[in-house]
């Protein structure tokens, strides 16, 4: 049986790259650990990668924006990737927020 | 005598002598403004500093001991801050446009930093601050020429430092160390793993220590209340040893009686068993005296991966689980997806309210196939002879009915193809919804055991997320109207002769397993760690004592009153269980009184 059509992890193409809305399922949000793992695999991208949490817009390549953005557990993000690379790279990084950053 | 507070982050006490791994650098912070043919090669210079940091980080997570992996976790993170040029670059920034010296753009970057993180709300997110403070207090130790050589610990130390960095780690003398105790970190701070991981007491925070201390003074750590005592005086010397035994003494009879059976001193039995989702987690649960897996959480194979697990992966799994384990009893809970927790394949659905959504059975009821997979992998492992089943967020008896047809499906496939399984396994459900609770007359004539799940229970009942944190203060476990479905649950579970087991927080809390007793509960189901210090307080108490605190609870109109009541009454009867108990569980979760 299919699953419902969804809103969450569908990569969709918008004018200005792609957008990606993924849940933080770590238990205690982007922590310091995720958060690293984030940055890191965010800088292996040549295009622009940037996440929204409550309007607020940063970058995904830099750590310390990432913890100062303080999503917790359960909460929506944005991923929004600009670039020749900005698909492959939301692919990336949606299979990372799915294992939870292991 | 004097007394340094700080904040515990590892319980036990320790007496001995201090040892200086580290000092927060010599004297204050060099500040220059510099003519502009200096701005170019100072520039260069913080360059360097940044780069040798990354080089000792690098080296480090090579050299890091196995025990100590969890640290070159840490080091990645710190990694990532060193080439944040929201550190680095904004420092250079500040060289270049206010012609100041390293040191001090540094300085500033780090200010900035500070005012960003200081103004969030979560205590764990603000915390993370003390990274950036540690990275940026190496690379001015760069700056200000030092290397990251420590010195050679002769004898058992007390071992002090500014911060203990996770570059460190890699170096410490671990068998050395008898305490820890660091000027920077707070409550999440990797010292507090460390020094876990390590078995010693450690206190960080402690903002007077390098004024304070100096190497070879006899100090003693408190790790229990967080603090550090200087030049102790005899009697204080004496108290403290006394404190330092008490606590050895509880920690290793807690060890010692934890294999006893959890029973009262007037002979009332309650099974004692422990909640897992990994097979790694056995060795604890054996250890730590768990009397079989109350509830074992299947979910982690279906969320670590790519593509959905096997039949065969499941069957193995499962059997793996159930024989280490025989002849204890291990209760697998089907697929309890949805929500807070995806299968990857799946995916998050798009749902406004996922806590009401497509979770759970419901969930397991929309994708027959990955159900029956799933059941038919428990089925095939139920040779073991020791396993039992049970589906959870059941809300009537049309699902109970439903899964079971499932379960009966897939047993007659079994039977078909010539598989084997146990043909009397047993099948309970989780009772963690409002709905169950009034009808659980009903329920427990379809099913062989009732499993309560206090954490949901509890948020459903109260409409309240405790993860939401403008209402988690009014998720109360001792809300009269849970107490009291609780109690309904129990008596009709009895009524219909079947076995009722509770397996949410509340079944290590020892404020709420005494009046679970008093219901007279079978079974609790909690985390390994906690098994030795409930069952110490299951031991010492007596069943007329709890019935008379249950009675009490129930006659409680409000919660404040009770928590009141509880307090007091469990404070009385088991003082130094919970002096010692509560410090020995994880920080990050303690109760939530």
């Amino acid at each position: 049986m299919q699953a419902p059509t969804t809103g969450v992890d569908d990569i969709l193409a918008a004018n200005d790259g792609y957008r990606l809305r993924v849940r933080v399922l770590n238990e205690q949000g982007l922590h310091a650990r995720p958060a690293a793992r984030l940055s890191q695999e965010a800088q292996k991208f040549g295009c622009s990668i940037h996440l929204r949490h409550d309007g607020e817009a940063v970058d995904a390549k830099s750590i310390l924006d990432i913890l100062t953005m303080a999503a917790g557990h359960g909460s929506e993000l944005e991923l929004h990737a600009d670039g020749p690379d900005a698909l492959e790279a939301l692919r990336h990084l949606r299979a990372l927020f799915h294992n939870r950053f292991r | 005598m004097a007394t340094l507070k700080g904040i515990p982050v590892s319980a036990g006490i320790s007496i001995g002598r201090a040892f200086f791994l580290n000092r927060s650098g010599a004297g204050p912070l060099p500040r220059q403004t510099l003519p502009e043919a200096l701005v170019g090669p100072e520039l260069a210079r913080l360059d360097r500093a940044f780069e040798q940091f990354g080089l000792e980080i690098e080296q480090a997570r090579e050299r890091i001991p196995a025990e100590l992996r969890e640290h070159a976790l840490i080091l990645d993170s710190h990694m990532m801050i060193l080439k944040d040029p929201k550190l680095s670059g904004v420092a250079k920034r500040y060289v270049q446009s206010l012609g100041i010296n390293a040191e001090w753009a540094l300085d500033k970057a780090v200010a900035d930093l500070e005012k960003a993180f200081e103004a969030l709300d979560d205590p764990y997110f603000r915390d993370r601050i003390q990274d950036v403070r540690t990275v940026a207090g190496r690379v001015q130790a760069r700056l200000a020429g030092q290397t990251a050589e420590t010195r050679a610990i002769e004898s058992r130390v007390v071992l002090m430092a500014h911060d203990v960095s996770p570059a460190d780690t890699a170096s410490l003398q671990t068998d050395k160390i008898m305490a820890l105790v660091t000027v920077q970190g707070g409550k999440t701070s990797h010292t507090g793993i460390l020094a876990r991981t390590l078995g010693i007491p450690a206190v960080v925070g402690v903002t007077q220590l390098e004024r304070e201390v100096r190497d070879g003074d006899l100090v003693v750590v408190d790790g229990l209340r967080g603090v550090v005592v200087l030049s102790p005086s005899e009697d204080e010397l004496a108290r403290l040893s006394d404190l330092k035994y008490q606590f050895e003494a509880y920690q290793a009879g807690i060890m010692r009686g934890c294999h006893l059976p959890g029973e009262t001193i007037d002979g009332y039995r309650l099974k004692v068993k422990a909640n897992i989702e990994m097979l790694d987690e056995v060795p604890t649960v054996v250890t730590n005296g768990g009397e079989g897996i109350g509830l074992y959480r299947t979910e982690y194979s279906y969320m670590n991966r790519a593509k959905l697990p096997t039949e065969d992966e499941l069957y193995q799994e499962y059997l793996d689980l159930a024989t280490i384990m025989s002849p204890r009893r291990v209760t697998l809970r089907t697929l309890d997806a949805g929500a807070d927790k995806f299968v990857s394949t799946l995916g998050a659905l798009d749902e406004r309210n996922p806590a009401l959504g497509l979770r759970a059975i419901r969930l397991c009821m929309h994708h027959p196939d990955i159900f029956k997979t799933q059941l038919r992998a428990i089925l095939r492992a139920s040779v073991a002879g020791n396993i039992s089943v049970m589906f959870p967020m059941i809300s009537g008896l049309r699902e109970i009915r439903q899964a079971k047809a499932m379960l009966a499906e897939a047993r007659a496939e079994l039977r078909q193809e010539g598989q084997r399984f146990d043909t009397e396994l047993p099948v309970g459900i989780m009772m963690e919804l409002p709905s169950a609770v009034m009808i659980a007359e009903v329920l427990a004539r379809e099913v062989d055991f009732f499993s309560i799940g206090t954490n949901d229970l509890i948020q459903y009942s109260l409409g309240i997320d405790r993860t939401n944190r403008y209402v988690s203060h009014m998720y109360q476990p001792l809300h009269p109207a849970v107490v009291r479905s609780i109690k309904h649950v129990v008596d009709a579970a009895h009524q219909a002769g079947i076995e009722v087991s509770l397996c949410g927080e509340m079944a290590s809390d020892p404020f709420c397993v005494p009046i679970l007793m008093g219901m007279q509960i079978d079974c609790i189901s909690l985390t390994p760690q906690a098994i030795p210090g409930i069952k110490r307080i299951i031991r010492q108490a007596t069943m007329d004592d709890c019935k008379i605190l249950l009675k009490l609870v129930l006659e409680s109109p409000s919660v404040t009153r009770t928590n009141a009541l509880v307090q007091e009454t469990i404070f009385r009867q088991f003082p130094d269980e919970l002096m010692f108990y509560s410090s020995l569980l994880d920080r990050e979760e303690t109760p939530t009184h």
